[in-house]
């Protein structure tokens, strides 16, 4: 082996590392750079995953958690999904699904809500109050649920 | 007639020379910095280890300036901003996160190591003293910086860290009132952590960082002996740079690697947002403060304040401490290294049983 091969040898391996960090933290820099373009922040609403369509049974509700830490109950019925939320429109007490009576139920007051979410009996009844819906997206083609729920507060 | 000379200079490289006249020979002779064999092992590259951090930790940081809004309303919301919502935000909070723990890790593994092979012997007392300066400097790092999340674990940390300020004696009570920015951690508190993580200690431990740096190179790299190694007569060297600057490079790759790998198995997580009115039922700080935590529920406030301040304060002057002892009780040396070991242990224990408290 004689010098010059060295030397090439040597330029060689150099400029292969050189490249390589070159290449590896400029992917870094470039990514580092998305993150500082301006970018729409304070978004309204957000998609949460709520379970595969497969898991839920016709009659059934699964509760999940919004951002604001409130249940949402959705419901599956012959014509499709319903989402709810928990809260009572009365004095905002936490709902909830009996699923023996086939009814959502408020304890504070005893306020009773049909499958439909309509009050039927107690003081929400007697104002004519419904449970609200949250909007819901089903992607039938991958058989997963999202609901849409408000994100948490930004002033 | 320099100028004559300089201007009569042809090429691109002449031109710059004209303009910006520094003698880059001064650059070669300070990259020609003979180093040890040693240092060939990896165990002595640890003090490179923290200053790549640093420099991850500066950028990151300004990365994450750009959204972060130090006030209590705010903060909390533009953490969860930055890791929610915008694009590889959550990917460099975590590298911040992870790479301060590294950091800290790595401070304490370079101290260890500079304690145990006795590097911080006479004539490098004062780099010792610089060293524990920037361990200091990156534990308040650490503090300000968890604290800036404003998350409920974090809020309360302050607090607790504030009162802690408060039992040190004569000058508690300025400390802490200074700390907070009034009697209770709130919004002049976050300003303040904020421009102490954000302005004064970076600019404290670039300086610090420098005189370090630049004292190991006007002393050299300390050359190491095992007992019974037989030393050569000429004593063996290789160049800092190209040889060891690739070493610290490659350790830079790696860390990256490391960095990345943790971020995306733990990314940084978001607790629930501060509440001044519910303290949490279990209050830990982050790992690094775990010792003094510890410390603080076997004795009293008052004492464990000020033993710990007066184990920080020993460990930081310990190459004057070891040898005034030396001079007047002929300790030996190898006292030290049981000294050394019983302090490392009880920081130990404190630590893993505080983690496994509750």
């Amino acid at each position: 082996m004689n010098d010059a091969s060295m030397d090439r040898r040597t330029w060689l391996a150099s400029a292969a590392m050189g490249i390589g960090l070159l290449l590896s933290y400029g992917t870094l820099a470039v990514q580092g750079m998305m993150y500082l373009l301006p970018q729409q922040i304070g978004r309204r609403g957000r998609k949460l995953f709520a379970g595969r369509l497969v898991d839920y049974k016709v009659g059934g509700v699964r509760t999940f958690l919004d951002l604001e830490g409130n249940d949402i109950l959705v419901k599956r019925d012959e014509e499709g999904l319903k989402a709810y939320s928990s809260v009572c429109p009365h004095l905002g007490c936490r709902v909830h699904w009996v699923d023996a009576e086939k009814h959502f139920f408020c304890p504070c007051h005893r306020g009773v809500f049909d499958e439909t979410g309509i009050a039927i009996s107690g003081p929400p009844a007697d104002g004519g109050q419904r449970l609200s819906e949250v909007p819901l997206d089903v992607d039938k083609d991958g058989g997963v649920v999202y609901i849409e729920v408000k994100d948490i507060k930004r002033s | 007639m320099p100028e004559g000379v300089a201007s009569e200079k042809k090429g691109f490289f002449n031109r710059i020379e004209a303009l910006f006249p520094f003698d880059w020979d001064l650059l070669r002779h300070a990259g020609a910095e003979p180093v040890p064999y040693h240092l060939k092992k990896w165990w002595f590259c640890l003090g490179g280890t923290p200053m790549y951090l640093f420099v991850v930790q500066v950028i990151t940081g300004i990365a994450l300036t750009f959204y972060y809004v130090p006030s209590p309303a705010e903060a909390y919301h533009s953490v969860f901003v930055i890791t929610h919502d915008i694009r590889f935000g959550w990917f460099l909070r975590s590298i911040h996160k992870w790479s301060a723990n590294l950091m800290i890790i790595s401070v304490f593994l370079h101290l260890l190591r500079v304690y145990f092979t006795g590097a911080y012997r006479h004539p490098r007392e004062l780099n010792w003293v610089f060293g524990f300066a920037l361990l200091g400097a990156t534990l308040a790092f650490g503090f300000t910086g968890y604290s800036l999340v404003y998350e409920q674990l974090s809020f309360w940390g302050a607090t607790v860290a504030t009162n802690l300020a408060d039992a040190v004696p004569f000058v508690g009570s300025y400390i802490s009132y200074f700390m907070r920015g009034g009697p209770e951690v709130g919004e002049q508190t976050l300003t303040r952590f904020f421009i102490f993580h954000i302005g004064v200690l970076p600019t404290l431990v670039f300086f610090l960082l420098a005189l370090h740096i630049v004292l190991v190179r006007l002393h050299g790299v300390t050359e190491l002996h095992f007992e019974g190694e037989v030393v050569e007569k000429e004593h063996r060297f290789f160049r800092f740079w190209p040889e060891h600057a690739t070493t610290e490079i490659l350790i830079g790759v790696l860390l990256m690697y490391l960095l990345t790998i943790l971020s995306l198995i733990w990314p940084a997580q978001l607790g629930a947002p501060a509440n001044p009115n519910v303290t949490p039922e279990h209050i830990k700080p982050e790992w690094y403060f775990y010792f003094s935590f510890r410390l603080l529920k076997l004795t009293s406030l008052k004492v464990s304040v000020v033993l710990t301040g007066a184990i920080m304060g020993i460990a930081m002057f310990w190459p004057f401490i070891e040898s005034w002892l030396k001079r007047k009780f002929g300790m030996s040396e190898r006292l030290s290294i049981f000294i050394g070991i019983f302090a490392f242990l009880g920081f130990l224990v404190l630590t893993v049983w505080e983690s496994f408290a509750h």
